[in-house]
């Protein structure tokens, strides 16, 4: 209201007094936007514009039901009540009849909960940001290197057990004495491993699984199990149930290259490097013309330079990257 | 005891007064509800136990809390901290930041909105899901705004930011859905 020009909706919108005006909740503010409206008869449709929004923006009020919160009152006055007797009681308040309920149930609680305890375990998450490499040591000696956006979880009873969203590359310690596995698992399919490296990727609905050394086998959710050697590169989807790709790779580092810092592109079509630039930095990438996708790029960028990355890419391929609003509008020069 | 300015009810209530306290209660129990379940992401469970031991706090130390002349930014803040306490603690997320903006992921669906079926506009658009894609921050600067009829000045004392990052915000935010908005209609009118 002070030196606000009114020639933005949002600034209508953001002004309580306009707010009051739509919802007819202030008389006086009623009045001032009639007036306002008179006087400026060429801003009319914008205030209509304006008003829509504040409408759309109606929220339903609260819906609890008396009883409801009647009943959390009286729950809440009950512990008010109780606390203050024990305060006001003259007697000593070890003979306190209520202390000594209270003390024997305090007792059962600890000697239940006591059993309870040993029981639970705690889930241990690790989260990795976009355009964020994180290392996590296990504590059975697993080294796990969580790539952009990435989660892993695991219980703590059962560290050999781990969840992932995202991707990571796994280094697994063998345990020769016991020959006890380790499992990773994904919406898709786990990954039964023996002291071995491999790169999971699970992004998108479908996992990616690329064996770098040592032997893995794989149990699809649709029951199929699959032993992997090393250059295998496995994809499945159980939303689709179908195994997407299967294929030997030569250049392991094409599906690695992430773990040093880069995005390695050999003959990839433009859309699919986009992709996994997508995945690394978060932004959403749009492509202006259909016959730019099938480009061909070759070349290696960083996964923590936003700027370099797209600079490698114009010059490597004939377009124009421009970032707004947090997305990626590529065209053709 | 509804006639009383909210000064004369914290008054009340910081003298043990019982009556002024459930008027209190009652009052600001079904906005603080709605808002916890916003941000504990619908746990009722979690809510519900998170706002009893939040007034037992509050009845507690009575004695220690300054006068106020608004009730409801002062209840807002303070809730919202508590309730991001027992959050933090039933999540058990390690090594990542535990920035507020990280927990506090508003969820709009069709539910909480009046649709106003009359205004074209809105008719065809799904705006919970425009609502959804803002960032968190705006989310709930929006819920505080538009549902709970804060000011921003009450917002900027809820979320502890300054005032002039409330109003920018909210800007942002109706300048994206606008966007959202208009290039719908824009599509709509092409098709």
């Amino acid at each position: 209201m002070n030196s606000k020009e009114y020639n933005k909706i949002e600034e209508f919108v953001n002004d309580p007094s306009f707010i009051n005006w739509v919802n007819k909740s202030q008389l006086t503010d009623v009045k001032f936007w009639e007036h306002w409206m008179y006087q400026n008869p060429d801003r009319k449709q914008l205030v209509l514009d304006a008003q829509d929004i504040v409408l759309g923006l109606s929220f339903k009020k609260a819906t609890l039901t008396e009883d409801k919160v009647n009943g959390e009152w009286e729950k809440l006055e009950q512990k008010i009540k109780m606390t203050s007797q024990e305060v006001s009681c003259k007697i000593p308040f070890y003979k306190n009849r209520q202390f000594q309920s209270i003390a024997a149930t305090l007792l059962l609680f600890i000697a239940i909960s006591g059993v309870y305890f040993s029981n639970t375990s705690t889930t241990i998450i690790h989260k990795a940001a976009f355009g964020e490499v994180s290392d996590i040591n296990l504590p059975d000696g697993t080294r796990v290197k969580l790539n952009s956006n990435s989660t892993l979880s695991y219980d703590d009873s059962n560290v050999r057990e781990v969840f992932l969203e995202g991707e990571a590359y796994f280094n697994v310690k063998k345990k020769p004495a016991t020959k006890a596995k380790f499992i990773v698992k994904t919406n898709d399919l786990d990954i039964k491993v023996y002291g071995t490296s491999f790169n999971v990727n699970n992004r998108k609905a479908k996992t990616k699984v690329f064996l770098e050394e040592g032997n893995i086998t794989l149990r699809l959710k649709n029951g199929i199990e699959k032993k992997m050697t090393p250059g295998d590169l496995i994809s499945y989807s159980y939303e689709n149930n179908r195994i997407v790709e299967e294929t030997k790779l030569i250049r392991s580092e094409l599906q690695t290259s992430w773990k040093n810092g880069s995005l390695i592109f050999d003959r990839s079509t433009l859309e699919s490097a986009m992709q996994d630039i997508e995945d690394t930095y978060g932004f959403d990438v749009i492509f202006k013309e259909e016959s730019i996708k099938t480009t061909l790029i070759t070349g290696a960028m960083p996964t923590q330079n936003l700027e370099i990355c797209i600079k490698t890419i114009e010059k490597s391929t004939n377009v124009t990257i421009v970032n707004e609003n947090n997305k990626l509008y590529i065209h053709k020069n | 005891m509804k006639d009383l300015s909210d000064y004369e009810l914290w008054e009340s209530l910081k003298k043990g007064d019982l009556k002024a306290f459930s008027t209190l209660f009652k009052m600001f129990y079904p906005l603080l509800h709605n808002y916890g379940l916003k941000i504990s992401n619908h746990n009722t469970q979690l809510t519900e136990d998170s706002l009893q031991d939040f007034f037992i706090y509050v009845y507690e130390h009575r004695k220690n809390l300054s006068s106020l002349d608004s009730i409801q930014p002062y209840l807002y803040a303070a809730f919202r901290r508590h309730l991001l306490k027992d959050i933090k603690k039933s999540s058990k997320i390690v090594d990542s930041n535990s920035k507020d903006d990280f927990f506090v992921d508003i969820n709009f669906s069709k539910e909480d909105l009046m649709i106003q079926q009359e205004i074209k506009d809105f008719k065809q658009l799904n705006l919970p899901l425009l609502l959804n894609r803002l960032p968190n921050r705006q989310k709930e600067i929006l819920y505080l705004k538009y549902y709970s009829n804060l000011s921003n000045g009450d917002i900027s004392e809820v979320m502890g930011i300054n005032y002039q990052s409330v109003s920018n915000l909210i800007y942002k935010g109706i300048k994206a859905l606008r966007q959202d908005v208009l290039l719908k209609n824009l599509v709509k009118n092409i098709n």
